[in-house]
């Protein structure tokens, strides 16, 4: 592994090759991590002895990561990762995390936990160290073997966590290492989890989501300021040994919903549950995972992306949403308080009234004085399905096949990331213009949701899409530049990458056709250029229909129907895969 | 109860619950999103502010009705990073903080730190296996012949 880990090194390119931006950044960026190392060294002293802390490796909202070596008893040295997690985090999650790691983890492509260290509220999840690859710099580069491997080894991932009651809620490529190389992945990040109502996970009963209670509840008028206090079994037997903390529990949930009304007057919170789970990265584009490809030390060669997109993912950082942590206490009185005007109404009036506007182009003072809906939302827009974008309070472990399914988009149409949405009704908007708006209506119905929508797209046929954003593929275009070179061509473009030229992407399959035909036609001239194109196209000239239709499964619309990580792995895209 | 009413700007997209219990939530777009083929590789096809593909720039300026600011990414950076993190909330004294480090040497903080909170972390700690050497002895022992890496 070491000798492979080095080859791997060997191949970045050299500092200089980068352009002043990212230089400096890096540079700015290397002292910062000094004082970071530092900082923690100091926090969990017990980190000192034990490893050799070398770099900064991933950052997030809630936690950073870093790449340490340490002795092991058996004598060699092996690389570890070191998720710190943001001393703000409460100890029932950094438990739940853990008890993920614990239970599920370290089999079938989901990370494991070797140790973890704690001083006061600095807890360090020490886990085994995987290289990984950036996925923007290789999805391109993938051959369509690679990404077949890719997904049946998320899909193995995911079929474990599931098992085990666990909703990942942030499913996406940063979240999923990979090594080409070994053929290694490991699912990571269960900062966000959830468990299903019937999880393995006894913590995550307590992080659970109260989408149940809240669908139970949602008829009945909500005054009492939450004094029954139903915290979970687990919950409270773990937490019963200690005086008071019972009433810290009930202390802790109050508050939060407080100050959950404080944030809706600033109009910056859209639920109002004291249940939600922490929100993640507001953007796709930004990584929150800490242990992703956000790190810093893998540059590929073939890095491309701009410095502008760069700096705008580093700065998004800052937006950190609130935390949420949930818990199966309720508190619901308050949740309706909320909005402006809509709080006196709903505090003298609880009963629901109603209005005219349902299904139409119009709101009133009516509808808007209604409390908003709660549901769990954590994660990145663009890989929410559409129950979570609509607020759908019953999600199922059918929100991360969904995800699985926008990280397939993604490889088979080679943009990433694929959807790029500010908001959850943009994500969904995007979702329609790909799947259809009829389509997404109609799926919505069976979950509860009515959506209007002024614009009726239809949807995609799933190959012809991803074919056609495919199409600019640099090595595919080069060989055949001097066969067809599209006419609307943007000289622009040149300076993205070497030599890139773009076909106009409507002609793109007949053109595929064309050259085939040509090579069968035994075209001398063409018959080389294609057959050296034939080893570049690395089997993306021949991808099978399976592969659509496994895509299309996981983007159902109805999470009822939406394929599971069991049947996608018993799927036919995956025949003769080694298990 | 009098009404307000007001029309939705077209286009754009309602959702609504069908108990009708809940506030219903929309997004009133100045254009709606459209496949964008012509975003180079690997670009969202959603990936209307980049130039790039003609030089054209759609900005999807006004939404009145925003869920999210926008702004901060599409614009330029507008936070040095030294900001970052700063601002949060903790989970453990259920509070909003504008500074992180402020907030975590806070005496209420500093106390919930210092509490019995964490047994339920501790009591996970304890099924771990140990095995770490400590360098320090290591390096006595090996007197600093280990070649580092």
């Amino acid at each position: 592994m070491e000798s492979s880990l080095k080859a791997l090194q060997d191949e970045q390119p050299p500092l200089q090759a980068e352009n002043f931006y990212r230089k400096h950044e890096k540079n700015s960026k290397l002292s910062e991590v000094k004082k970071d190392i530092e900082k923690l060294y100091e926090a969990v002293p017990q980190l000192v002895n034990v490893f050799k802390i070398k770099e900064k490796i991933g950052e997030g909202t809630f936690s950073s990561v870093y790449l340490a070596t340490a002795q092991l008893q058996g004598g060699c040295e092996e690389k570890m990762a070191l998720k710190h997690l943001i001393p703000t985090s409460h100890p029932l999650r950094i438990a739940a995390e853990l008890q993920c790691l614990t239970i599920a983890g370290g089999h079938d492509n989901v990370m494991g936990v070797k140790y973890c260290f704690r001083k006061n509220d600095h807890v360090v999840i020490v886990m085994p160290y995987l290289e990984h690859e950036s996925f923007l710099d290789i999805l391109n580069s993938l051959s369509f073997e690679e990404v077949r491997e890719y997904m049946f080894n998320l899909f193995k991932a995911l079929r474990r966590i599931h098992h085990f009651g666990i909703v990942h809620r942030d499913v996406k490529p940063s979240n999923f290492l990979y090594n080409r190389r070994l053929k290694e992945y490991a699912l990571v990040d269960f900062g966000l989890a959830q468990g299903t109502p019937d999880t393995k996970i006894e913590l995550l009963r307590v992080v659970q989501s109260e989408s149940q209670q809240e669908s139970c509840s949602q008829y009945k008028p909500h005054l009492t300021l939450g004094n029954t206090v139903s915290v979970s079994i687990m919950a409270s037997r773990q937490i019963a040994p200690q005086s008071a903390s019972k009433t810290s529990h009930d202390k802790w949930c109050c508050s939060l919903s407080q100050m959950q009304i404080k944030q809706g007057k600033e109009g910056k919170v859209e639920s109002f549950s004291p249940m939600l789970p922490r929100e993640g990265s507001v953007h796709p584009s930004v990584q929150r995972s800490v242990f992703g490809e956000r790190n810093f030390n893998i540059h590929s060669s073939t890095y491309q992306e701009n410095t502008t997109v760069k700096l705008i993912k580093q700065s998004k950082v800052t937006d950190v949403a609130s935390r949420k942590l949930a818990t199966k206490k309720k508190i619901i009185s308050t949740k309706a308080v909320n909005n402006g005007a809509a709080r006196k109404s709903a505090n003298n009036c609880p009963a629901i009234l109603t209005c005219d506007c349902y299904a139409t182009d119009r709101v009133c003072s009516v509808c808007l004085s209604r409390r908003q809906q709660v549901a769990p939302r954590a994660g990145t827009p663009g890989f929410r399905a559409p129950e979570v974008l609509t607020k759908c309070p019953a999600q199922t472990t059918a929100i991360d096949m969904w995800s699985a399914g926008i990280i397939f988009l993604s490889l088979l149409s080679g943009r990433y990331p694929f959807y790029k949405a500010s908001d959850d009704l943009t994500a969904l908007a995007q979702i329609m213009t790909i799947r259809g708006s009829r389509e997404t209506i109609q799926a919505a119905k069976t979950f509860g949701k009515s959506i209007l929508c002024t614009k009726e797209v239809p949807a995609q046929d799933l190959r012809i899409l991803c074919e056609r954003l495919r199409v600019t593929n640099s090595s595919y275009t080069k060989a055949t530049s001097n066969v067809h070179i599209n006419p609307l061509y943007e000289p622009a473009l040149a300076s993205d990458t070497d030599n890139k030229v773009e076909f106009s992407p409507q002609s793109r399959s007949t053109k595929i056709e064309h050259l085939k035909n040509n090579c069968d036609e035994g075209d001398n001239d063409l018959e080389i250029t294609t057959r050296e194109k034939a080893t570049d196209l690395k089997g993306w000239d021949r991808v099978p229909d399976e592969a659509y239709d496994l895509l299309d499964k996981l983007l159902d619309l109805n999470p009822a129907t939406r394929i599971t990580a069991n049947d996608a792995l018993l799927h036919h895209f995956f025949k003769d895969i080694r298990q | 109860v009098q009404k307000s009413k007001s029309r939705l700007k077209t286009p754009f997209v309602k959702v609504e619950d069908r108990s009708c219990h809940y506030r219903p939530f929309y997004l009133q777009f100045s254009s709606f999103p459209v496949l964008n083929y012509s975003a180079p590789k690997p670009y969202s096809p959603f990936d209307v502010d980049k130039k790039i593909a003609s030089g054209q720039k759609q900005t999807q300026s006004k939404q009145r009705n925003k869920t999210n600011s926008d702004k901060d990414w599409r614009g330029p950076i507008q936070l040095p990073p030294k900001d970052k993190k700063k601002k949060g909330y903790c989970e453990c004294c259920m509070k909003k903080y504008e500074d992180l480090q402020t907030h975590l040497e806070s005496e209420q903080h500093r106390n919930f730190a210092q509490s019995t909170q964490y047994q339920v972390v501790d009591d996970i700690i304890a099924k771990f296996v140990y095995d770490f050497v400590d360098y320090r002895d290591d390096a006595q022992k090996m007197k600093r012949t280990k070649c580092s890496m």
